[in-house]
């Protein structure tokens, strides 16, 4: 398993604790990148702007990456642009929502 | 132990302190309501025991936790933080405090109400000079600014009408509008204030506890536009006693609820989310009842000799529309504020809980039927003057909002 594999599955980890489902079924990852020296830059969004659980979910993200030994420098970036949309769920995620 | 801070985020202790004294007057206005039931049903809403009881409720409870609220929605519907959180400490010891011996006075002797009366006045300027300086930050004011904002100068207008009332009882000053000034006192207070605010939150809460998306907003604009409307006609009918004025007000009010009971439907219907939490529906329920109650306000002007309603239609519209969406939407805050101060730094370290686990959901179905069949026999016992129905229903009545303060804080041990 590669190092971004490991950071997905990782992710898998981190609900949101009002939907229970995780960051990647919801559609909320935009990016993953891993540097050459296991820094991890990750682009992320939320279903909403001004969602109070905004803090808790980027740290979240950012703790299950330190969380991987090989793992360097972990940085969460949160965008608005483009905005989430149901598309963005996995069918894992729209079964959870009981679509 | 609460912690003091918690970084970037609310310290919780704020919202809890509102949220908990809250839940005291709550179960206090609804005995002193039950040890004075002969009363009620004879018809005798105007009595100083009732006074204290309507406003250990309205203030007590619905202003207190709406406050509560309001010091953690605020940031998060608007992007933007508490003014002063300090300056909000020094709110919560003086509105409680204020509340808490005006109440009393009001019991026990209510035309010397005037002194408590201003202590409370100046704690909800002060939370009003709070909310303003807030809103002021925010990047882009939209119509949610509008409903809050409208809603807060309307809680002015509420405390400030009340206040002339007690001047009006000690000095009889104004005495020849104390009937218009007293009307506009209710109809500000509980139309104007908890009902705008209401609105103003439910376009903010009703997408994201049902994860709606792609609705539209227009139809926001109209209810915002009828409703002021309505409340601006009806104030002014109290005061030139034009009864097509008054039956205008209240279509235009009836309009305006009505628009926004569509709008929320529309807002439902695109969700992703299939299956809501029983709270959540009980919050969206009373929508429906208050667009009832409104409707039978509306028919009565033109059947009934209209006072003989308006206790008992205020009453309902208190409980039903306005306690119930509050009782909804606590059992989603209060767990969330307990989550993020417990478990905000574990998430993605460990396993954490949802939500859901937190707050016990299954209690709230049983729980709050009971609730809106006790209010709705409470009602009844008001029309049909029966003591014996009155006592049945405020005794069940009691006892469920007992059981739901005993539920909000058992979250704190979870």
């Amino acid at each position: 398993m590669n190092l971004k594999d490991k950071v997905i599955e990782a992710l898998k980890s981190v609900y949101d604790p009002e939907l229970n489902i995780n960051v990647v079924d919801l559609g909320l990852i935009y990016n993953i990148d891993v540097a050459d020296n296991n820094d991890v830059e990750v682009t992320m969004t939320l279903t909403t702007p001004g969602c109070p659980l905004h803090d808790s979910i980027t740290r979240g993200v950012r703790y299950s990456i330190e969380g991987i030994e090989e793992t360097k420098k972990v940085e969460v970036t949160l965008v608005w642009e483009p905005a989430w949309s149901p598309e963005k769920m996995t069918a894992e995620g729209l079964r959870l929502l009981g679509r | 132990m609460l912690p003091q801070t918690m970084g970037s985020e609310t310290n919780i202790k704020l919202p809890f302190s509102f949220i908990l004294f809250s839940l005291v007057a709550l179960v206090l206005s609804q005995l002193l309501v039950l040890v004075n039931g002969q009363m009620v049903v004879n018809g005798s809403f105007r009595i100083p025991a009732i006074w204290s009881a309507a406003h250990l409720l309205v203030l007590g409870w619905a202003l207190m936790v709406a406050m509560g609220a309001m010091y953690q929605l605020v940031p998060v519907a608007f992007l933007t933080p508490i003014w002063n959180e300090k300056f909000g400490f020094i709110q919560f010891f003086v509105t409680a405090i204020g509340i808490s011996t005006f109440s009393w006075m009001l019991y026990v002797s209510p035309q010397n109400a005037l002194i408590p009366g201003i202590l409370m006045l100046l704690g909800i300027l002060m939370f009003l000079i709070q909310m303003l300086m807030t809103l002021r930050k925010q990047a882009k004011p939209n119509i949610l600014t509008a409903f809050v904002g409208s809603a807060l100068v309307c809680l002015f207008l509420t405390i400030f009408l009340g206040i002339t009332l007690i001047y009006s009882l000690q000095t009889g000053f104004a005495a020849d509008y104390y009937q218009a000034i007293f009307k506009s006192h209710l109809l500000m207070g509980v139309t104007g204030w908890f009902t705008l605010l209401i609105f103003g939150f439910s376009y903010k809460m009703v997408p994201m506890f049902s994860l709606s998306h792609d609705f539209p907003m227009v139809q926001a604009l109209y209810v915002y536009g009828l409703y002021i409307s309505g409340l601006v006609i009806t104030i002014l009918s109290f005061f030139n006693g034009n009864h097509y004025l008054l039956k205008a007000g209240f279509f235009l009010l009836l309009a305006g609820f009505s628009v926004f009971s569509w709008h929320i439907s529309i807002i439902i219907k695109k969700r992703l989310k299939k299956k809501l939490d029983n709270s959540f529906t009980f919050a969206l329920v009373a929508i429906g009842l208050g667009n009832i109650v409104h409707l039978a306000a509306f028919m009565a002007l033109w059947s009934v000799p209209n006072s003989l309603l308006i206790g008992p239609f205020v009453y309902l519209y208190l409980l039903l529309w306005i306690v119930l969406s509050i009782m909804g939407y606590l059992y989603k805050i209060v767990p969330f504020l307990w989550w993020t101060y417990k478990y905000s730094k574990e998430i993605g370290k460990k396993s954490v809980p949802s939500l859901k686990d937190i707050m016990n959901e299954k209690i709230v179905v049983p729980l709050f039927s009971l609730f809106v069949f006790a209010v709705v026999v409470v009602f009844f016992s008001i029309i049909l003057e029966s003591i014996l129905i009155f006592n049945i229903g405020q005794f069940v009545l009691s006892l469920v909002f007992i059981l739901i303060s005993i539920s909000i804080l058992k979250v704190l041990k979870k």
